[in-house]
This record gives structure tokens, C-alpha cells and sequence, in this order.
């Protein structure tokens, strides 16, 4: 067969690099991009070791300033004062806004935030700013996720001494493809290839496998299988895993996440010291800022504190005759943030269920990210699983970028003499993908936590005589309302030939491939024929651009329930 | 959750796969050495949905002739010691997917029912290990078309030796016989049985009641899947059918109790 002349990338390619390695592969950096810190890791020929900036640190602040004409990041930028980076000019917690609309919680909640962030409640990207000259300059978080990360490109390019292309980024379990496809732009933007995304704790799962591999070689352990509980929580995220490892290899059981993190603590603590904080920062003047800056810095300060000593007091004078001067104890920090530790809980349970997982058979329980510093989530992670103590062999900072950093080796192609490279991820789908149905319900089609790549199809069919049209709208999530999922795209099946409700058959496919995109695909059958009855549609999804909040509220003003579907019911 | 509708699958699926099949064409074509017969590429890969399809009886015998033909690697030429011939022992590349072995031979197993599923996980990390996509990045896209397959394939096998139900059904079509999962239900004692289950499910005011008649469940399907052993092993096909009917609405209970609990 004639090699085509000339191959174009695919439209909904978000990085629109050819995928194609050449013989002598580089090897993939790893890179933690977390909500509140960032580090970067690589294979060195023998293990895994972390890059420091120019000031010898290893874990950066992930923010960027925007100062006079340049932005700078985190990386190389020093900070006078940490409330240089409160004073409106710096745009942080990127990882919570990226990808999300204006009607997004997690989008409101980051109102309150030294910068600007603001929202039209329309389900279009929220309008971010920072503060440069008493001017508010618009930005979008893709964009400062991109300077932050070419600042990480030049400082790994400067120490490893040659161009860096191909990366494994971590992400959090919770991201939807949609989400994904903004963290690759902000790659692209970058001049990166992402090789590929890992779930956080899946990274720190992957280098679980390899310290077990090494204590077999090393005739520590037996070389049976091992399960694993793995706990990551951040700034922004909490993330569950459950591996089960054995002979290098980490098959995922399970995953569950969600949005609830260190900044909702931070946030809860605030409100907690200053009950109407909110109404007072909300019009975003100069001396607002700078007082919300102040108590920022301060609450985190009592919270890091509180990690190790049982009460802490807090006195800080936030201007305008505002002064906070309180004494807070770790059991009122604790009843303070009942509700994110509640949440923390119910994710380690529902991920050791779905995991089909018995918490006697759980061999370690890993809990990483700064989170794990706090003595609760300690506690109730070791209080579930029955156990006393925590696994030791892993820097809670650390753990996710140097699994992502073997990832990358790995990936690379990389192999080792010694065999610490002999390692391989089964993932599973995070999130179930489904298609909407009648009265707006989601019907999962590709449940979540199935391994990966994966095909699944489901028969479905018309709500009304001599439909001719239906309305394939797919959404990823687990909401039993597809209004809390997060669509990913559409399309319509036309033509379909007149017949009664229920009669014709309109199968739809799901396929994700080994590089994890996904298809969907749809045909109709009507009985008694063996070909379908129209030609086949196959999207390639995500399809849905920004502002896909209006989207949905579009199709739904437009099509109301005219196009529905429903699933075909199985007989008894 | 079962499909008898075969044919509709496989014709989506075929559309979809499209890509690696036209590869593998072109690459039986420009390599002559090969001694794999296009068809094998065009039957690629449509067990999904936990459907175990596979080309049937006259197939397998085919490939009974075709252990005696020397397999030869695409890549290296190296001629393969046994039938068995995923992965290249000489070269290390992952070969083209080959319909003619079945889930048992991928996992070195007797083709029977019972088998001891405590040791498919090893076996099964041991195949990722060496056909995991994932880990032929830098390899050329022909091959890491076959990784796509060959790890897919070994994961629908994996999944359905691991499920006694699953198993049942696909031992079945090996030996020819096909299952219709979808069929109605003709046995009148079966189908009061199964309604009586179903309304105590849907009555059960709490967990522990669910628990209890999940337990009963799995009584039952232990039962039944021994009863299919036995059957199958005598070859009375009729009665092991049965068992599988009965395995099939079992399940299902013990589905949408696991929806309520």
C-alpha cells in the first residue's frame, strides 16, 4: 500500500504532534503539577531523581505573577514576601479552574481568591485576572498553566542539558476528558508533548510496584500479589486508588476522587476565623486584597501548625481596625472541616467496595500529598482499614512525581540492567461514560473502573412513533442526572426509517484505544435486517469546546425530549 | 448485560477497527515471509461486551492442522516452538492477533470448566507485561497495533475465565454450542422462582436482608456452575445449557441487589 502523501492531524488532536517516536527515544520527564505545588522528576540511568531550581528547591510554587510586560512563575521568580503572591498581581490554584464553567462550585468557591476571578453563571469559562498597575489583565488558567510550565521546560533543560519535548503528567482522578483536553492545549502551548496523564495515585501506585519489585529481587518480601490502599490529597484534590502489584506489574482495581482538598480546609478555616470574609473581600479593592492576603497566609500558617501541635494562636491585623485574635484547637479544626474529612471517608470506602477489595486483604495503605500531613486524615484512613500504621517507604511530597517520572522512562522505552524498569500501569476508567436517555437520565455505557483500552456497547431505542432522528448526547460522570456529569459531546442520528416506538435498534458504541482516546459510535438496526439501516456515525470525543455549560441548556431548549432515546429493556 | 445479537456487534466493532485491519493487511502483503493468512487480521478482535465471539468449531480444528505449518515472527523470522505464539521469544516483538488460539491456550490451560482461577492474575500480568501497549511506545505503529489487540484480548480473556458464568458460556461455544442469553423464558417452575427472588429483593428493607439472599445467590450459583461442570464433562450439552440459563438469572439478581446495596 502507497504511504499517503501527506497526513493531516486530527481536529480534535489537541497537541498536533505526530505521535511517532524516533530511534533513540528521550526519556519522558515526569511532572507534578499540583493545585498549590509543582515538581519535576527524571529517570538519571539508575533512579529517579528529582530537579531543583536555581534556589536548590525541589517543590515549586505553582503560580505565575504578572508584573509590568512579563509574567513569571514559580519556578525562577523570587518571592520577597509570600504576600507578594497575595497582592492580586499572581494567578494560582490553576489546576481548580482549568477546564471548568462559570456555574462550577469549585469555579465559585475560588471567588474568594487574591485575583480575579469572575463569573456570569451562564456555563461559559469564568473570566480570570490578575491585578498589574491597578489594571485587572485578563487571562485564562490554560494560559498561565502554559507560562508556568515553560519556566518548568527551561529549568529541566538547563540541568539536563538537552531539549525536553515528551512529558507524563499527573492528574486528578476526578478530571474529565473534557478537562484532559485543556491540560494538553496548556501543553501544546508549552511546547510540550504530553506522552501521557496519570492519575496521581496511580503515579505513586506505579512506584509502589517498583519498591516491591526491588524488595522481591532483594529477597525482602515473597513475590505474591500485594494490595495496596493509596490515598493522595493536595491543595485541591483527594484522590483513592486500589493496586493490586505483583512482579512489577500494578493493575488499578479501582479509583475514586474528588474536588476537596487542602484549599477547602484553608477556605472553611478563613470563614471560620472571619464569618462574613467573603461579603467584605467580594468587591476585590486594593486594601480587600491585601487584608484577605494577610489572612490568608495567617490561617495557612495556624493549619501547618496544627499538624503538630494541638492548639495554635492566631493573631493577625488585617488593616481597616480588622484584627483576628483567636485561640483554635485541633478539635475545632477538625469539627470546622467535618465535611471534608466526611468526604475523605466515603471515597476510601466506595473505592475499597468498587475495588471488591476486604479491608484484611489490603497489604499497605499509602497516603501521600501534603494532606497527609494532618493527623485526622491519618486517622481515619488507618481507622478504616483496621490498621496502626501508615507505609513508610514514600516521601508524601514526592511519591506522584516520581512514579510519573518512571512512567516516563518506561514509556520511553527505557529499560534497566538491573530490571527497575520491568514496570507496567493497568489503568481503569476513572469515570463512567454514558449517553443521556429519556427525562434526562444517564445511562452509563463504559462503567467506571474498567480496565483500559476497553470497547462496550449498549442497544438503545426511539421514544416515539416514526422517529426519525435521536440525539446521541454523551456525558462522563456518575450522576444518575446528567446534570451533574460532564458532557464531553453530541451528535444526531438522521434518517432513520419510520417504524413504531421501541422497534428500531440504535446501538451505541464506546471504544477507548491504547492511547486513551475515545470514540463513539452509533448504528441503527431495524428487526429482521442484518446491515444497519443508515451508515454508522464514529465521533471522536471530547467534542465540546469551552462554554460547553450552554451547550446542554441549548439542546434542551431546542430539542426538549423531540430526539429522545431509551435502553432496550432486558426480558426477564 | 449479554448480547446474543452478535452479528450487530461485530459489525459495529469491524467499522471501528477498520485502521489496525488495513495495517495488517498491508503488511501481510509487502511481507512475504508471512505465513499468516490476511483472514486472520480481518477476524481481528470483537469479543467485547463480555461477549466471547470467537470464529467457532471449524476454526479450531483448523488450527490443529495449522500447528503442524512452522509459525514464523514477522519480525525475526524466528520459527515458534509450540502453537502458542503471541509474543516472539527471540525478538521480543508482539506477533498478529491470532483467533485460532483460544482464552484456555492464552493462559496455558486445559480446555476444561474447572480450572483454578487463583492463578489467571499472574498469568495475566505476566501477558500485559509483554503486550501491554503501553510498553511498545517507541516501537514501530504496525506493532503497537498488535499490542492494542493482543492486550485487549488477553484482558476479554482474563475477564471471561474469571468468571465462572462467562467461562460457562464461552466453553460452550467452543465446543460449538451457541447460548442465547436473550431467549425467553420457557420453564414455568424457573420463572415463579425467579419473580418470587426478585420481589423479595425488591421488599428487602435493609442491607442484611439483601446480604442474606445475596449468600442464598451464590449458593445456588455454586450449585448450578458444578452442575454445568458435570454436564459439560459429560458432553450432555442439553442439561448444561440448563445450568447456564439458571447461572444467568441467578446473577441477575445478585446484580440488582448490588445496584440496591
Amino acid at each position: 500500500m502507497a504511504e499517503p502523501a501527506y497526513t493531516v492531524a486530527s481536529d480534535s488532536e489537541t497537541t498536533g504532534e505526530d505521535k511517532s517516536s524516533s530511534a533513540f527515544p528521550e526519556i519522558a520527564i515526569g511532572i507534578d503539577v499540583g493545585t498549590s505545588k509543582c515538581s519535576v522528576a527524571v529517570w538519571n540511568g539508575s533512579e529517579v531523581e528529582l530537579l531543583k531550581n536555581t534556589r536548590n528547591q525541589k517543590m515549586m510554587r505553582s503560580y505565575v505573577t504578572f508584573k509590568d510586560d512579563i509574567p513569571s512563575g514559580g519556578v525562577s521568580n523570587q518571592l520577597s514576601h509570600e504576600h507578594e503572591m497575595l497582592s492580586g498581581a499572581a494567578i494560582f490554584n490553576m489546576k481548580r479552574l482549568i477546564g471548568r464553567v462559570d456555574t462550577d462550585p469549585v469555579v465559585h468557591s475560588s471567588k474568594s481568591l487574591p485575583f480575579l476571578v469572575q463569573t456570569l453563571d451562564i456555563g461559559v469559562r469564568p473570566f480570570i485576572a490578575a491585578l498589574v498597575n491597578n489594571v485587572w489583565r485578563s487571562t485564562t488558567p490554560e494560559e498561565v498553566l502554559a507560562i508556568f510550565l515553560v519556566e518548568l521546560k527551561a529549568m529541566a533543560e538547563v540541568q539536563l542539558k538537552r531539549p525536553i519535548r515528551n512529558v507524563v503528567l499527573t492528574i486528578p482522578v476526578s478530571f474529565s476528558r473534557f478537562q484532559v483536553t485543556r491540560i494538553e492545549r496548556a501543553c501544546a502551548m508549552a511546547g510540550l508533548h504530553v506522552l501521557r496523564l496519570m492519575p496521581e495515585p496511580t503515579a505513586v501506585a506505579l512506584l509502589y510496584a517498583q519498591q516491591q519489585q526491588q524488595a522481591v529481587n532483594e529477597n525482602i518480601g515473597g513475590a505474591s500479589e500485594k494490595i495496596a490502599l493509596i490515598l493522595n490529597m493536595g491543595a485541591g484534590y483527594c484522590d483513592v486508588a486500589v493496586a493490586a502489584t505483583a512482579g512489577g506489574v500494578s493493575q488499578i482495581k479501582a479509583l475514586a476522587g474528588s474536588t476537596v482538598g487542602g484549599e477547602d480546609i484553608l477556605q472553611n478555616m478563613m470563614r471560620h476565623l472571619l464569618p462574613d470574609s467573603e461579603i467584605l473581600f467580594s468587591n476585590h479593592g486594593i486594601n480587600e486584597i491585601k487584608s484577605m492576603g494577610l489572612l490568608r497566609v495567617a490561617t495557612q500558617d495556624a493549619i501547618y501548625k496544627l499538624s503538630s501541635q494541638t492548639s495554635v494562636q492566631i493573631d493577625v491585623d488585617l488593616g481597616n481596625e480588622l484584627k483576628i485574635c483567636k485561640v483554635v484547637d485541633r478539635e475545632e479544626f477538625e469539627e470546622v472541616n467535618r465535611k471534608v474529612f466526611e468526604k475523605c471517608e466515603s471515597l476510601i470506602i466506595q473505592c475499597l467496595h468498587d475495588a471488591k477489595v476486604e479491608t484484611k486483604d489490603v497489604a499497605d495503605i499509602i497516603a501521600v500529598g501534603g494532606c497527609s500531613y494532618i493527623p485526622k486524615i491519618r486517622n481515619l484512613v488507618m481507622s478504616i482499614c483496621k490498621r496502626q500504621e501508615l507505609y513508610k517507604g514514600m516521601n508524601p511530597l514526592e511519591a506522584a512525581v516520581c512514579g510519573a517520572a518512571l512512567e516516563g522512562a518506561v514509556a520511553s522505552g527505557i529499560s534497566d540492567p538491573f530490571g527497575s524498569l520491568d514496570l507496567l500501569t493497568i489503568q481503569v476508567t476513572p469515570l463512567a461514560i454514558g449517553i443521556r436517555v429519556e427525562e434526562n437520565n444517564f445511562v452509563p455505557i463504559i462503567p467506571r473502573n474498567t480496565t483500559m483500552p476497553t470497547r462496550k456497547e449498549l442497544a438503545f431505542t426511539t421514544v416515539r412513533d416514526n422517529q426519525t432522528e435521536v440525539l446521541i448526547v454523551v456525558y462522563e460522570g456518575e450522576g444518575e442526572k446528567v446534570g451533574k456529569n460532564h458532557l464531553l459531546g453530541y451528535f444526531k442520528i438522521m434518517g432513520i426509517p419510520p417504524a413504531p416506538k421501541g422497534l428500531p435498534e440504535i446501538n451505541v458504541c464506546m471504544d477507548i484505544d491504547a492511547s486513551n482516546v475515545l470514540r463513539v459510535l452509533a448504528g441503527v438496526v431495524l428487526p429482521g435486517s442484518r446491515h444497519p439501516a443508515i451508515p454508522v456515525m464514529e465521533v471522536r470525543m471530547p467534542t465540546v469546546d469551552d462554554g460547553h455549560g450552554w451547550c446542554a441548556e441549548a439542546l434542551d431548549r431546542t430539542y426538549g425530549s423531540a430526539l429522545d432515546l431509551v435502553t432496550v429493556q432486558k426480558k426477564i | 448485560m449479554w448480547k446474543s445479537k452478535v452479528w450487530n456487534l461485530t459489525l459495529l466493532s469491524t467499522i471501528l477497527r477498520r485502521r489496525p485491519t488495513l495495517l495488517s493487511i498491508s503488511h501481510f502483503q509487502s511481507n512475504s515471509t508471512s505465513h499468516f493468512p490476511p483472514t486472520i487480521s480481518r477476524t481481528s478482535y470483537f469479543d467485547f461486551l463480555g461477549n466471547p465471539n470467537f470464529p467457532g468449531k471449524t476454526f479450531c480444528s483448523e488450527s490443529a492442522e495449522k500447528s503442524h505449518v512452522h509459525v514464523r515472527c514477522w519480525s525475526c523470522g524466528n520459527v515458534a516452538n509450540g502453537s502458542l505464539f503471541l509474543f516472539c521469544d527471540s525478538c521480543r516483538s508482539i506477533q498478529p492477533l491470532d483467533q485460532s488460539v483460544d482464552y484456555f491456550q492464552i493462559f496455558g490451560l486445559e480446555r476444561k470448566y474447572d480450572i483454578g482461577v487463583e492463578n489467571l492474575e499472574g498469568k495475566y500480568k505476566d501477558w500485559q507485561k509483554k503486550l501491554h501497549p503501553d510498553l511498545v511506545h517507541s516501537k514501530s505503529e504496525k506493532e503497537r497495533g498488535f499490542a492494542a489487540e493482543q492486550s485487549a484480548r488477553v484482558i476479554d480473556a482474563y475477564c471471561t475465565l474469571s468468571k465462572p458464568l462467562l467461562r460457562a458460556i464461552y466453553i460452550m461455544r467452543l465446543e460449538g454450542v451457541d447460548v442465547d442469553e436473550e431467549e425467553t423464558l420457557s420453564d414455568p417452575e424457573l420463572l415463579s422462582e425467579i419473580l418470587e427472588i426478585r420481589e423479595a429483593v425488591e421488599e428487602a428493607a435493609d442491607s442484611q436482608e439483601l446480604n442474606q439472599i445475596q449468600s442464598q445467590m451464590q449458593e445456588k450459583l455454586d450449585h448450578w456452575s458444578s452442575s454445568f461442570a458435570n454436564a459439560f464433562q459429560c458432553r450432555k450439552f442439553e442439561e448444561a445449557l440448563n445450568s447456564i440459563r439458571r447461572m444467568t438469572y441467578y446473577h441477575r439478581v445478585n446484580e440488582e441487589i448490588v445496584k440496591k446495596l
